[in-house]
């Protein structure tokens, strides 16, 4: 594919469920070797548009392109070039882990081979499960689920990783490890798109960051750019993403909740 | 005053149970009220009449057939409700909050109790009709069906309280993990030998029925007699008596019926409290560890690409023999089939040792791919996101499944087939003919169950037998049927065209044996083959569509 194409575009996307709009008219581009940060309150359509961008969604309008490839029209071109972890990965509890890196390897077509094998080692290392051989993977625990979901992915080198909460139930190393890895992997031109609950991650991690509010992209851009927009030159992340999801200051809420009953 | 917790759970699961229905769509909803009302209406109908009809014609075996009414209520209980009671007992995800709050082992098991029935309960409403159809034909007093009423009741309490008294004892003794299908297989397997056993006393009493003498019944009823100790026997004794206006004799059967009812839910209310938090673990369902040993190095090949329907193939082969809920579920049914087989490799009088072999091989090929190949797809589980996201197209994947369901098929039904062409003394011909037709109909059924299962996934069940929905189930067995009878008669019309070319007139047919008879004869033949790989294709290309659209989301599971 020629550069000029972004690794991950969604233009114009909307996914509705009847009368109900998960989605409304979402547009953004990823560039490549880019860690771009996806933020959204609960039920904000963040894994919504994720899932549409994986081609798990067909949207209600719009397209969805990865290094150029529409998922839905060229659906084997763009899946081949992509990996995405679910916050609940998608894995097969009878299977050990080496048996499911070696399932996903075939599944993309991976040269079989000492490479190949070598590989597949230094992940299972890499993320502590070397020693777990025997050991099925519905056993596993969540954090243990999550690392081999993400050595799933980095088997096979995709190009663009789609990451939903990839730090969820890891331990504080293996979260750190999950962090250096990820800046490793966009130094060396693999595009991320992270999705997270924790601000701190995507405030470390990611050159842009794209916030969701009730099916609306309400900002994108740098850390510069979101103050510029929420006009504060200070402000945390946390700061800029309660007042561009706005609600009721958590202040106002406690005080209610703890207010003496009449 | 404080509300009881057993009233909080019971409507808790109500709203569950009413938000469940409210969300399904409602046309899927009307059209299986309809098709329950009719079905209920004809089946019912037809087992109450002949239920009157028997307890009209045949006084002397009233009590034989009420026994063995409840006995074999019991046993298919046993049987088919085993999984609801301990998912509602034992596995129900929403157990935890409740051992978490301050809230009773009894108070737990008492509420769960209707919902664990539910399964038995709708057993035993066809077990009511033949009983009311008992009476109705003997003449009954009302008060024989207010006691038939009670009586069904107390009997699915009964096994109810069985069961969960067993899942306790399994639990003392198996691991949580693996408790459940250990059970399940035990009293799948105790059940079966039980259903065998009297369907082959059944066969040996109505082996000699013609239409012109009455069946000996002596061995059924001296067969059920042998069985009239056992406690699930009593209600039908109860009820008998009451039939034959034996009042006392009616009292002492229902009291002991009561009691020994009583004393059992008591034992199940006092081991459930005691096995509750062990069957929690009963949440997991996978082996933590599957080998013990330090294995030998993986093989691993070592030329070529990775292929996906060999990836697919042999990770369902891995993953087939690691699920032990799933063979405890298929070795049960692998004992049906291979009894089933042996009991109909003797072909009833007048019938032709080859097109016995036909109906056998036609049976064999229809029951293993309702059994592998309709849970082919769906048995993905969540693991289907895994091929949705992978460049693997829904094409490759029915093939990939079509392919792997077909090794064991076609094993199956080639041994079978081929015991039977030796057992009977087939030409070598009519053997390859048999063994032609097998691997016709094992890859058109199989083509049918994978893409059925494709149709109607239920990705979310854990349980094979609810992974594919009824739309699914069937498109299977009208599929596989509507396969199976053209493939039979193409092979029948084939047959006669044969016979009508060599001169031959089949008697009986009002078709003379001439050439063009035969041309005929095989043209329509050849139509209904085609018509056979029609039906095939649809559904092929059903499935195909289905899976290239479908988008819903996978709870984990």
């Amino acid at each position: 594919m020629s550069q000029a194409h972004s690794a991950v575009e969604a233009r114009h996307l909307v996914k509705g469920y009847g009368i109900v709009r998960a989605v409304r008219d979402v547009s953004f581009e990823v560039s490549r070797g880019e860690i771009f940060g996806f933020l959204g309150a609960n039920g904000a359509g963040k894994t919504t548009t994720l899932r549409m961008l994986c081609g798990l969604i067909r949207p209600t309008a719009g397209t969805a392109l990865i290094d150029g490839f529409d998922v839905f029209a060229q659906p084997m071109e763009a899946k081949a070039r992509l990996g995405y972890l679910d916050e609940e990965p998608f894995i097969h509890p009878h299977l050990t882990g080496r048996e499911f890196l070696d399932y996903i390897a075939d599944l993309y077509r991976m040269p079989r081979g000492p490479e190949r094998q070598q590989r597949m080692e230094r992940l299972l290392g890499l993320f502590e499960l070397a020693d777990r051989d025997g050991e099925l993977i519905g056993a596993y625990s969540h954090g243990m689920k999550q690392k081999i979901g993400l050595a799933s992915l980095l088997i096979r080198e995709p190009s663009v990783l789609l990451l939903d909460e990839p730090t969820n139930g890891l331990d504080p190393r293996s979260a750190r490890l999950v962090k250096d890895l990820l800046e490793e992997l966009a130094a060396r031109g693999t595009t991320v798109l992270l999705s997270t609950h924790i601000l701190e991650v995507a405030q470390a991690l990611c050159r842009r960051i794209a916030i969701m509010d009730h099916g609306n992209l309400v900002a994108t851009g740098t850390m510069e750019d979101l103050r510029a927009q929420a006009g504060s030159a200070q402000a945390t992340l946390e700061d800029l993403f309660l007042r561009l999801t706005a609600g009721p200051e958590s202040s106002a809420l406690i005080e209610r909740l703890l207010a003496p009953q009449p | 005053m404080s509300r009881s917790a057993v009233g909080i759970i019971l409507r808790a699961e109500w709203r569950a149970w009413r938000n469940r229905i409210a969300k399904a769509n409602p046309l899927r909803v009307v059209g299986l009220v309809l098709f329950a009302l009719l079905g209920g209406t004809v089946f019912g109908g037809f087992l109450f009449a002949l239920a009157a009809a028997a307890g009209h014609l045949l006084p002397s075996a009233r009590d034989a057939m009420l026994a063995g009414a409840f006995t074999a209520l019991s046993v298919l209980m046993l049987v088919v409700g085993f999984p609801s009671v301990i998912a509602t007992y034992f596995a129900g995800r929403d157990l935890m909050q409740l051992v978490l709050a301050p809230v009773r082992s009894l108070e737990i098991f008492l509420a769960r109790s209707l919902f664990a029935m539910s399964a038995n309960l709708l057993v035993a409403v066809v077990f009511l009709i033949f009983v009311a159809g008992v009476g109705a034909g003997s003449g009954a007093s009302p008060v024989y069906y207010l006691l038939a009423l009670v009586l069904v009741f107390v009997q699915v309490l009964l096994v109810t309280a069985l069961q969960a008294t067993f899942m306790a004892a399994v639990l003392r003794w198996v691991p949580a993990r693996i408790a459940r299908d250990v059970a399940v297989a035990v009293a799948t397997i105790a059940g079966g030998g039980l259903y065998l056993a009297w369907n082959l006393t059944l066969r040996q009493t109505l082996g000699s029925f013609t239409p012109r003498h009455q069946p000996d019944l002596s061995n059924l009823v001296s067969s059920l007699q042998r069985i009239e100790w056992l406690p699930s026997s009593w209600p039908g004794h109860a009820l008998s008596a009451v039939i034959e206006g034996n009042t006392s004799t009616a009292l002492v059967w229902t009291g002991v019926t009561l009691v020994f009812a009583i004393v059992l839910v008591g034992a199940a209310a006092l081991l459930y409290e005691r096995t509750l938090l062990a069957g929690l673990g009963l949440l997991g369902g996978v082996p933590s560890r599957w080998r013990t040993r330090r294995r030998k190095p993986p093989r691993v090949a070592t030329r070529g690409a990775g292929s996906p329907g060999f990836a697919i193939a042999r990770k369902d082969w891995i993953a087939y023999r690691r699920d032990i809920r799933r063979l405890s579920r298929f070795l049960p049914a692998m004992i049906f089939l291979l009894a089933y087989a042996v009991l109909l490799i003797r072909p009833g009088r007048g019938v032709d040792l080859f097109w016995n072999d036909v109906f056998v091989v036609s049976f064999v090929s229809l029951f293993m791919s309702m059994m592998f190949a309709t849970t082919a797809i769906p048995a993905e589980r969540r693991g289907y996101q895994l091929l949705r996201l992978a460049p693997v197209t829904a094409w490759q994947l029915i093939r990939a499944k079509v392919l792997f369901t077909l090794v064991p098929v076609l094993a199956l039904t080639g041994v079978i087939s081929l015991g039977l062409s030796i057992v009977g003394g087939n030409s070598p011909w009519k053997t390859l003919q048999v063994a032609l037709l097998a691997v016709w109909l094992g890859v058109g059924c199989v083509c049918i169950g994978v893409s059925a299962g494709a149709i109607d996934p239920n990705f979310e069940s854990s349980d094979d037998r609810r992974s594919v929905g009824i739309i699914g189930t069937f498109a299977a067995m009208g599929g596989e049927l509507a396969f199976g009878l053209f493939s039979v008669g193409a092979l029948a019309l084939f047959y006669l065209a044969a016979s009508l070319a060599a001169g031959n007139p089949v008697a009986g047919l009002p078709v003379s044996a001439t050439p063009a008879f035969a041309v005929l004869s095989a043209v329509v033949a050849v139509a209904l083959a085609a018509a056979g790989a029609a039906v095939v294709w649809l559904m092929l290309w059903l499935a195909s569509s289905h899976l290239r659209g479908f988008e819903d989301s996978i709870a984990t599971n």
